[in-house]
Parts: structure tokens; C-alpha cells; sequence
């Protein structure tokens, strides 16, 4: 009974005391008044002595901001030697956005041979679905792990949240397309694989319409779908509508694809008054854009366009229901893989000729990078991941991926590529590098951005009959151009 | 014990860890330990995000990199935007939708409320749409309205001909139509089920005394049931009509909002995620909520006036 007493009285002396602590009450007793000094001093110690650990830290990182990259202990990227970190230690986190090589353990297989060279790197890993905008909160909150698929940031906000690689000027000797994530110099991201833009078809239903020749031009590429239809029972054009990221796919065929200048996209589309004019000659984002409208209007696509389904779309490419897909080369092994002749999925240049020369526009699909936040060990660690990931993975090849490694080995599916010239964006010039994310944003375009909704638009005018091809080109260089006015961004072409 | 002796005119005389321990004081604290936790909760999980969202509406901002304090220049944009009230015009065929919901719900429910053989299982296969997640339930109805998927197959056995049937998700005249009939099937089940929980509160020594003065069905639906049911009645008439204005998953799921389908909520989920405009997404959202408010109010007004006179 006693002891009963003595806890109820602790209890509510306690609870009293809490409260009145919160309520910003007079001086509780004095015995917990002593408590609280003896804690405080305890804690004030080791603060003090934190700070001038820091303080130190901060001195000797000054110290070595002379280098190109200033990593601490870690080397970059270039200098990193694999055969030399055999006994690294650590645990690291990898947010990704592949899904489906998770769920058929391709990402299991690739860490469980990572570990054979590096039993002591515990690599875990998360798969999300939703990634273009799941990353971006999680990368707000700063809680998503080690290394990251960089999302759409600013540039500017590079350096905040990642660590660099190494210098542009290093690591492009080794890599290819490590330019798209460069701030200031220095490369923050280094993509897993890179694309090349192309059109991917059924070579069985090109041989059954009676196609000799891959078409050149958008108008050879109606009159091949034109065929397609006449000559067959395929979907000459799947447009892929109610998946809408299909359909911003468009947007990546603008600038090399369209025109063969690799400074266009990143250099001169913020500064150009009428982007979307017809060149005259069967070329250009106007061009580009016709085939599709063209297509949709003369009932080239296929017959309800509102409930089309990503996921059986593949096997329908594969079987020969579909003639053609606009799509990136990422694409070309999830449709051999969805059914029994991936022999006839292939994989052409986009049909534009510019000056008697078909561009491939390649880059950088995500880029991998690495949280500045993380441990020095971390940080280590991932570096070695990601080296190995890039070099030794063969992850690139397997996805049918255009070689980020200088010289390494392409995948057969880019022999129809031979005779193209293949270039890749060149980055915005220093100072403008968020520009091309603001005009999109202000715009709402967002070409490249996500800004599917005014590519399903042409799709919707073509096919109700609504505004002609010229009606959305003129809207939209009337947003571009409010735009750029609200931007004050100069009208240089 | 505190004493129980003490007046209210020695209060004054009490210091406060004296007023603490008194009676008093006692009945404040317990009141406050019982209440901070689920006003602790509710402040951090809803009104301070709230009071963020307002703020943001004054500037121009991403989520991630600077921002700039813009005044009202986003709310401006708001009125002026065509896309942002256009889509308040789907909103209508939400209301005539959530008006068919309710005459199906509450007719169902009257007839259910009455001895009805297999009475539970109608009530459990009509409420079970409810329990479905609706993101489901967009998937569901994606590959129902798919040209001669479910809904085209079913139609076909009653006789239509493929040709004849409408595409049912393509034409921009029928599309919404065919959204809000997945938001119908989906909640008339549980407005039926509020429905007849209100209809059971009804003593039914009434009806008996209704029939004995010759009173029929109908006029028993209008002057017992109605009556009685009206505090259930107007708040689902309210949570419909909020809820058509706020309408999203079937947009979002079965036509992301393309084709002319794309409501309110969905325009601001694109502008605040695609185009990363978050201070006009957030303006958008307080002006959404301005407009709940006044729809909500112009609503009870509306059933003041008319219950009065039904019942009076």
C-alpha cells in the first residue's frame, strides 16, 4: 500500500510539475531546479567541444578548396581506383526509379555481384513508383539515403544537395553525357545509361506493308503508316494517349533531331520568337509535331485512344499489332522482352532530314548522385557503387542503353544508326542554366518537362476536328513569348 | 484534497501554485493534459500545413530553390486563368451527378427501411463499392469504358450494336458523364446506408398510426421519413456538393485529366507538380476553400428555407 502511495504521489508530482513547466509557471521545487542546472551543464560541455571540432574541420576543408573538387578525403570520380577499395566498409541507400528491374531482380543481382568484389558494402534499396515526383519531396525533406537518380532540380541548387564527381574537363575524357547535370564546372550526376532518340517499329509489319526503305522524312513516315493501314491489320501509329508521359516523349526529338543544332535546346529555344514557324522543307519542332497531327487526323492511330494501356502496348509492338511507337531507345527491351519475336522489334532514326543528314539526338537518361549530406564513409562507398555501377555493371548494355563509358560497346539495335550523326545537347551557357526551366514553367509547356498535356492536345484537336495544327502552334508561341516578356529574357532569334 | 472551504472571493488572495492545487486549478489542468494531445495533433497535422499553404499563396515559388513574395498577384491569376474556373464548370455535372446519388440512395434506402426479403445483402452488395480504394476503382472503370471491353460486351448482349455505342471516354460530349457515373456507383451505397440508419431512428408505432388515418406509402416518405431524416439529409446533400467541387480520383486515374475531363483539383495537382507553381496551386486551393465555404452556407440557407415550409 505504502509503496502504491509513493508512485502516485511520484506520478502526479511529476505531472504537475510538466505541466507547470509548460505554462511558464513560477519556480517549481527546488530539488528539480538542481536537476535541470546539473543536466544543462552536462550537455553544455560536449556542445562547446563539437563546435571547435567543427570549427577545425571548416579550416582544414578551406584548406584544400584549391583542388577542382573538394570531396574532403574522397577522390573523384577519375581518380577513384576500384581494385584499391576492396575492404571499404558500409551501408548505403540507393532510391531509384526502376520498378520493374527490381521486381524481376535485376537490381538484386547487379548488388549481389557488386558484393563479390565488395563484401563489406551492404547496398540497400528502394524502388519508387511515382519517382519524377516522390524524389523531388523526399530530396525536399533531405531523408531519401545516399545515392539518388537526380530529379528535376535547378542547377543552381546543385551543389546543395549533392556531391560533385569530379570536373567537367576530367570526366569527360572517361564518360560520355555527364554534361547535363554540370554546375560551375564540376559534374554532379553521371547517367546509368544513355538514350538514343529514335522511332521503334515492327520490322514484320514494315515487310507486310510493303516499306523497302526506312522513311527519312515526316512526309515518307505518313505515307509508311498510310501503307501500314492499307496493307495490314496493325496500328500503323500507337500513340500511347492516356499514359501521357508517352506523349511528351515527342518533346525530346526538338532542336538536334528537328533542326541538327545541339545548342537549340539549351541555348537558343528560351531566345527564339517563333520556334514553332514552318521551316518549309519538311523539318522543325512544326514538322514534328504535324506528323502526329497529320496521323491522328487521318485515323493513322489507334481507334480509341483514351483507354490505351502502357503495360500491353509492349506486347502488341512485339506481335505485330502496332507498326510504329515514338519512343526512346530505353524502350526497345521491355518490347523485345513482352513477347515471343523480339526478332522483329526495331529501331530507327527519327524520319527528319536535315540538309540531306538525319540527326540522333543521344544523352543521359537519369543521373546518379550522391547525397553531400551523407557520411564521409557513405560517400565513399557510393562512389565506388556508382563507379562500379557505370563501369563494371554492364547495366547500360543489358537496357539496350546508348555506352555512357567513352569507347565502350553498343547494342546491336543501333545498326539502322549507322550514316546518322549523333550529337548531344550542349549545356545552357553559365548563367543561364535555369532558364529553360523557367520559360517551360512560366510557359507551362514544359517541354522535356513533363508538359504532356499539350502534346494529348493536338492529339484531342485532330481528332474531334477542333483547332487546326496552326491554331496550337500560334497559342503556343503566344504563352512562349509572354513568357519570355515576364522573364525579361532577350528575343535573340 | 484541496479545500473545499475556500470562496470565490479569496481566489484573489491565491498565489498561483496555490490556485494549481485547489479544486480549480485541478479541473484546468486535467482538462488541458486530456486535451493537449488531440490539439497538439490536430494543430501540426492540419492547421499549421494550412497556415503554410496560405502563406505560400503570397509568393512565387518551386519547392525546392528561392522565393519571392508576389502580394495577390497569384489570386489574380487565379480569376483570370481560363483553366482554373473552366474547370469549376465540370464541377456541374459532379452536382447532377450527386443528385442522382442522393434520389437513388435515399429511394433505396426507403425501400430497404421497409420489410424487404433479402433486405441485408442488398444493402451489403450496394454499400461494397464504398470499401473499394478509388484508385481501384479508376483502374476498374478504365478497362469497363475501354472500347469493346465490359461495358461495351454487357451493352452488346442487351442487343446494341458496337457501332451504335459511343466511345465512352473519347467523346468529349459523353466523357464526364462517364467519370461521374464511377463516382455515383461508388458513394450512393454509403449515403443509402445514412440514409436507412436515420430512417431506423423512426418510431414505428407512426407508421402504424399514419395507416390507421389512411396515410399511403408516399405520404408517409413525405411527412414522417423526410422530416425525421432531414439533419442526415442536408449534411449528405452538403458533403455531395463539397465533394463534387473537389472532385479527383476518377479524373485522375481513368483520363489523368486529359480530353477535357480535367476538374479543379486536377488542374491544380498539374500546375502545382508538373509545372511546380506552388504559390499558385496554394491560391488555388484557398480560393477553392472560400468557395466550399460560401456554397456551404448559401446551402443552409437554402434547407432553412425549405424545411420550413415542408414541415410547417
Amino acid at each position: 500500500m505504502k509503496y502504491k502511495k509513493v508512485m502516485a504521489i511520484c506520478l502526479a508530482s511529476a505531472m504537475t510539475f510538466s505541466l507547470a513547466a509548460c505554462g511558464g509557471a513560477p519556480a517549481p521545487a527546488p530539488a528539480a531546479e538542481a536537476a535541470e542546472e546539473t543536466s544543462e551543464e552536462a550537455t553544455d560541455e560536449p556542445a562547446e567541444e563539437e563546435a571547435e571540432e567543427e570549427a577545425t574541420e571548416e579550416e582544414e576543408a578551406a584548406d584544400t578548396e584549391d583542388a577542382a573538387v573538394d570531396n574532403g578525403e574522397i577522390p573523384t570520380y577519375t581518380q577513384l581506383d576500384l581494385s584499391k577499395y576492396g575492404d571499404a566498409e558500409a551501408t548505403i541507400k540507393f532510391l531509384h526509379h526502376k520498378t520493374d528491374r527490381a521486381e524481376d531482380g535485376t537490381m538484386d543481382k547487379m548488388v549481389a555481384e557488386f558484393n563479390k568484389e565488395f563484401p563489406n558494402i551492404k547496398v540497400e534499396m528502394e524502388a519508387v513508383t511515382d519517382y519524377a515526383e516522390d524524389s523531388l519531396l523526399r530530396l525536399s525533406t533531405g531523408d531519401w539515403g545516399d545515392i539518388m537518380f537526380i530529379p528535376a532540380v535547378d542547377k543552381v541548387d546543385l551543389a546543395e544537395y549533392f556531391m560533385p564527381f569530379d570536373s567537367l574537363s576530367e570526366l569527360s575524357k572517361e564518360l560520355n553525357f555527364v554534361d547535363n547535370w554540370e554546375f560551375d564546372g564540376k559534374c554532379y550526376g553521371i547517367p546509368y545509361m544513355a538514350n538514343a532518340q529514335g522511332v521503334l517499329y515492327n520490322k514484320a509489319v514494315f515487310e507486310e506493308a510493303g516499306i523497302k526503305d526506312l522513311p527519312k522524312t515526316p512526309t515518307e513516315f505518313l505515307d509508311d503508316l498510310k501503307l501500314i493501314k492499307d496493307n495490314t491489320d496493325a496500328i500503323p501509329l500507337y500513340t500511347n494517349y492516356a499514359a501521357g508521359w508517352t506523349m511528351g516523349a515527342w518533346d525530346a526529338y526538338i532542336g538536334i533531331v528537328s533542326n541538327g543544332d545541339d545548342t537549340f535546346m539549351q541555348q537558343k529555344f528560351a531566345h527564339t520568337a517563333d520556334p514553332f514557324a514552318d521551316p518549309g522543307d519538311d523539318t522543325g519542332i512544326y514538322n514534328l509535331y504535324r506528323i502526329l497531327y497529320d496521323a491522328v487526323a487521318n485515323g493513322l492511330i489507334e481507334d480509341d485512344y483514351t483507354t490505351t494501356d502502357w503495360e500491353s502496348c509492349k506486347g502488341m509492338l512485339n506481335r505485330g499489332e502496332i507498326g510504329t511507337m515514338v519512343l526512346g531507345s530505353w524502350a526497345y527491351a521491355q518490347m523485345q522482352e513482352a513477347g515471343d519475336t523480339p526478332e522483329n522489334v526495331g529501331y530507327m532514326p527519327f524520319p527528319m532530314t536535315v540538309g540531306g543528314t538525319q540527326y540522333v539526338s543521344a544523352g543521359g537518361d537519369y543521373n546518379y548522385a550522391i547525397n553531400i549530406n551523407s557520411s564521409d564513409e557513405n560517400k565513399l562507398a557510393s562512389l565506388i557503387f556508382v563507379k562500379w555501377m557505370v563501369e563494371k555493371s554492364d547495366w547500360c548494355f543489358n537496357e539496350g542503353g546508348y555506352t555512357v563509358v567513352k569507347d565502350g560497346k553498343n547494342p546491336e539495335m543501333y545498326a539502322a544508326f549507322d550514316g546518322c550523326t549523333v550529337l548531344s545537347d550542349q549545356p545552357a551557357k553559365a548563367g543561364e542554366e535555369t532558364l529553360l526551366n523557367d520559360i517551360n514553367a512560366e510557359s507551362e509547356l514544359s517541354f522535356n518537362a513533363g508538359g504532356n498535356d499539350k502534346v494529348q492536345r493536338i492529339v484531342e484537336e485532330a481528332a474531334t476536328g477542333g483547332d487546326s495544327l496552326d491554331d496550337i502552334y500560334a497559342e503556343w508561341t503566344q504563352k512562349w513569348n509572354d513568357a519570355q516578356e515576364e522573364l525579361g529574357v532577350s528575343v535573340d532569334f | 484534497m484541496s479545500p473545499l472551504t475556500k470562496t470565490a472571493g479569496s481566489k484573489n488572495n491565491r498565489t498561483f501554485p496555490e490556485w494549481l492545487r485547489s479544486r480549480d486549478g485541478q479541473k484546468v489542468l486535467v482538462m488541458i493534459a486530456f486535451l493537449v494531445v488531440p490539439l497538439v495533433l490536430l494543430m501540426v497535422f492540419t492547421y499549421i500545413p494550412f497556415a503554410e499553404m496560405v502563406k505560400y499563396s503570397f509568393y512565387n515559388m518551386k519547392y525546392i530553390g528561392a522565393r519571392k513574395f508576389v502580394g495577390f498577384k497569384n489570386y489574380a491569376k487565379v480569376f483570370q486563368r481560363k483553366d482554373c474556373f473552366g474547370a469549376l464548370k465540370l464541377s456541374l455535372y459532379y452536382m447532377g451527378g450527386s443528385v442522382i446519388q442522393l434520389s437513388l440512395a435515399l429511394y433505396l434506402a426507403t425501400i430497404l427501411s421497409f420489410k424487404v426479403k433479402g433486405g441485408s445483402l442488398f444493402k451489403g452488395f450496394m454499400f461494397f463499392p464504398f470499401l473499394i480504394n478509388g484508385i481501384a476503382i479508376g483502374f476498374i472503370f478504365k478497362f469497363f469504358y475501354t472500347r469493346g471491353f465490359v461495358f461495351d460486351t454487357v451493352l452488346q448482349w442487351c442487343g446494341f450494336q458496337l457501332d451504335n455505342l459511343p466511345y465512352w471516354l473519347k467523346d468529349r460530349s459523353i466523357n464526364n458523364i462517364s467519370l461521374v457515373g464511377t463516382s455515383v456507383w461508388r458513394y450512393f451505397g454509403q449515403n443509402m446506408v445514412l440514409f436507412i440508419g436515420a430512417i431506423m431512428s423512426v418510431d414505428g408505432e407512426l407508421y402504424e398510426a399514419a395507416m390507421l388515418d389512411g396515410a399511403n406509402r408516399f405520404q408517409q416518405f413525405k411527412y414522417i421519413i423526410m422530416p425525421s431524416i432531414k439533419t442526415i439529409f442536408v449534411l449528405n446533400v452538403i458533403l455531395s456538393i463539397s465533394g463534387s467541387l473537389s472532385a479527383f480520383e476518377p479524373p485522375y486515374v481513368i483520363t489523368d485529366g486529359a480530353n477535357g475531363t480535367g476538374t479543379y483539383f486536377v488542374v491544380m495537382h498539374e500546375i502545382a507538380h508538373t509545372q511546380q507553381k506552388v504559390g499558385l496551386a496554394s491560391a488555388m486551393a484557398v480560393v477553392l476553400l472560400l468557395i466550399i465555404f460560401l456554397v456551404t452556407i448559401f446551402q443552409k440557407l437554402f434547407f432553412k428555407y425549405v424545411f420550413k415550409d415542408g414541415t410547417e
